[in-house]
C-alpha cells in the first residue's frame, strides 16, 4: 500500500498534462488570398510546414494567373481574344483545347443550355456597368442565330469560330479550370490537404487533415444563412445562383445566368449546386442545370456518371440527386 | 473513512502539494473547456495583410486602395463595408460577415476581409 497519496498526485498531474495537450490552438491552416480573374481566390493548405506551404500556394496562384492570361476576354493577348478576332483557324495551347472540348461536350449533353459563345450577349447586358439595364428585345434577338449549333471547329490544335458573329466567353468554366490547375500544383508539391475557393467555385484536395471538408451551401433567398452542408474529400463544388450578381428593373430580378435560347436570364431556378470531380465540369454543369430547370436539370445530373447536385427551383422546392441524399445535412 | 485515512497519512507538504495541483488542474480544465479560440479579423490590401484584430472589439478601419478609401466597420462581432469608392458597391451590398471562414471583398479597390478562427459551421462556403 502507498503510504502517501501518490495516486492522487499522479491523477492531478495527468489532468494537467491532458489539459496542456488539449489546449486551444489556432487552426494550423495556411490561408492566402489573391485577386485573380476578377474574383477573390482563397487557397488553404493543411499539413506541411508553413514555409513549404507558402511556396506551394504562391506557385498555385501563379498557375491560375497563367490561365487568366490564356482565357480572359479582357486581356487582348489572351488566346480566347485571339480566337474571337481571327477569321481563320489559329493554333492554341492544349489547356485552351481541353476547356473548349469540355465546353462543347457539356453544351451537347445539355442540348445547348450551356454555351461557351455568349460573349456578345454578356457585353450587351453589361453587368459590369454602374447601372445595368435590360437591353431592347430586338438587340437580344439579333444575337441568337449565332448561338445555334457548335460554336467552334477543332482540328488538331487549331480552333476556328464557326460563325463570325459569335464571341467566345469561357468565364466561369475557365475559372473552374484555373482552380483545377491550382489543385494540380498543390498536389505535385506533396500537399495532401488543401482547398481552392475562387468566388465560390471550390476545389478540394483530400480532406481537412483527418476529417472531411465541411462545405456550406448558401441559401438562395436568406442572406447569410445556409441551405445545407456537405462533408467532402477530393471533390469540386460549384453553385450557380440568381442572387449574386443581379439588378432589379420594373420589379423584376435580372441576373447573370443566361439562357442561350432566349438571351434572357434563366427563370426556372434560384440556385444549383453541383458536386463532381473537377471544378471546370462542375461549373459548366451548374450553369447548364440552372438553365434547364429543376426537372431537366436534375435528369442531366442524374444521367452523368460521378456527378451529384442539388437544385432549388424558382418556387423554392429543393431537388437532390439520388447519390447526394444521404450525404446532405439540411440547415 | 477513506478520506480521513488518506488525510491522516498526508504530511503538511503533501496537503499543500495536492491543493496546488488541484488549483492548477481546475484552472487548466477551465482553460480547455470554458474558452474557445477568439475569432480574428484579417484585412488585406491586395495580396498583403494590412490589418488584423480580434473580432470582439468594435472599431472602424479605413483602408486605402487604388480607387480610394474603403471604410470597414466591426460591430458586435459582425464585419461590413460601410463606404467604398468602387462603382457598383457590391461589397456594401454583400452585408455583414461573422462566421469563421467568411470572406468579404471589394475586388475593384483590392480590399479583402476574412474571418479566421475555430468553431465555424463550415470550412468553405459555396455561393
Amino acid at each position: 500500500m502507498l503510504k502517501r497519496p501518490l495516486a492522487l498526485i499522479a491523477a492531478l498531474l495527468l489532468i494537467l498534462l491532458l489539459s496542456w495537450s488539449l489546449r486551444p490552438r489556432a487552426a494550423s491552416d495556411v490561408s492566402r488570398t489573391a485577386l485573380i480573374m476578377g474574383t477573390l481566390v482563397e487557397i488553404k493548405g493543411v499539413g506541411l510546414d508553413d514555409k513549404d506551404m507558402e511556396g506551394a500556394i504562391s506557385d498555385a496562384f501563379d498557375a491560375m494567373r497563367r490561365e487568366e492570361a490564356r482565357f480572359s476576354t479582357r486581356i487582348e493577348t489572351s488566346q480566347i481574344s485571339a480566337i474571337n478576332r481571327a477569321i481563320t483557324a489559329i493554333e492554341v495551347d492544349p489547356e485552351v483545347l481541353a476547356v473548349l472540348q469540355l465546353g462543347q461536350r457539356i453544351s451537347r449533353q445539355s442540348e445547348g443550355a450551356f454555351h461557351p459563345g455568349l460573349g456578345r450577349l454578356l457585353k450587351l447586358w453589361n453587368f459590369e456597368a454602374v447601372s445595368p439595364r435590360v437591353p431592347a428585345l430586338s438587340e437580344v434577338n439579333a444575337l441568337l442565330p449565332a448561338l445555334i449549333g457548335e460554336p467552334v471547329a477543332i482540328s488538331g490544335s487549331a480552333v476556328k469560330r464557326l460563325n463570325p458573329d459569335l464571341q467566345l466567353d469561357l468565364g466561369g468554366i475557365a475559372k473552374g479550370y484555373a482552380v483545377d490547375r491550382a489543385l494540380a500544383v498543390l498536389r505535385a508539391a506533396g500537399i495532401e490537404s488543401a482547398s481552392v475557393n475562387a468566388g465560390g467555385d471550390i476545389g478540394l484536395l483530400g480532406g481537412h487533415a483527418e476529417r472531411p471538408w465541411k462545405i456550406g451551401i448558401q441559401h438562395p433567398r436568406k442572406t447569410g444563412q445556409l441551405l445545407a452542408t456537405l462533408e467532402l474529400r477530393d471533390r469540386a463544388v460549384v453553385t450557380s445562383g440568381d442572387y449574386e450578381r443581379f439588378f432589379l428593373q420594373d420589379g423584376m430580378r435580372y441576373h447573370h445566368v443566361f439562357d442561350p435560347r432566349t438571351g434572357f436570364p434563366a427563370r426556372a431556378c434560384q440556385s444549383v449546386s453541383v458536386v463532381t470531380a473537377t471544378v471546370a465540369e462542375a461549373d459548366a454543369l451548374a450553369t447548364a442545370a440552372f438553365v434547364l430547370g429543376p426537372i431537366k436539370g436534375l435528369a442531366l445530373l442524374e444521367r452523368l456518371p460521378d456527378v451529384e447536385g442539388l437544385i432549388v427551383s424558382a418556387t423554392g422546392e429543393v431537388e437532390v440527386t439520388s447519390g447526394l441524399k444521404d450525404q446532405i445535412r439540411w440547415r | 473513512m477513506a478520506l480521513g485515512s488518506l488525510l491522516a497519512r498526508m504530511t503538511r507538504t503533501d496537503r499543500w502539494l495536492v491543493l496546488l495541483l488541484m488549483l492548477a488542474a481546475f484552472a487548466s480544465l477551465w482553460f480547455v473547456l470554458g474558452r474557445s479560440v477568439g475569432r480574428s479579423l484579417l484585412v488585406y490590401a491586395g495580396d498583403t495583410l494590412a490589418f488584423t484584430a480580434p473580432l470582439d472589439q468594435d472599431r472602424q478601419i479605413e483602408l486605402h486602395g487604388p480607387l480610394g478609401d474603403t471604410l470597414i466597420e466591426v460591430v458586435a462581432g459582425k464585419v461590413r463595408v460601410i463606404s467604398s469608392p468602387c462603382s457598383r458597391k457590391i461589397c456594401i451590398g454583400m452585408g455583414a460577415i461573422q462566421r469563421s471562414g467568411d470572406l468579404l471583398a471589394c475586388v475593384p479597390n483590392r480590399v479583402v476581409i476574412r474571418i479566421e478562427g475555430e468553431g465555424g459551421e463550415y470550412d468553405l462556403l459555396s455561393r
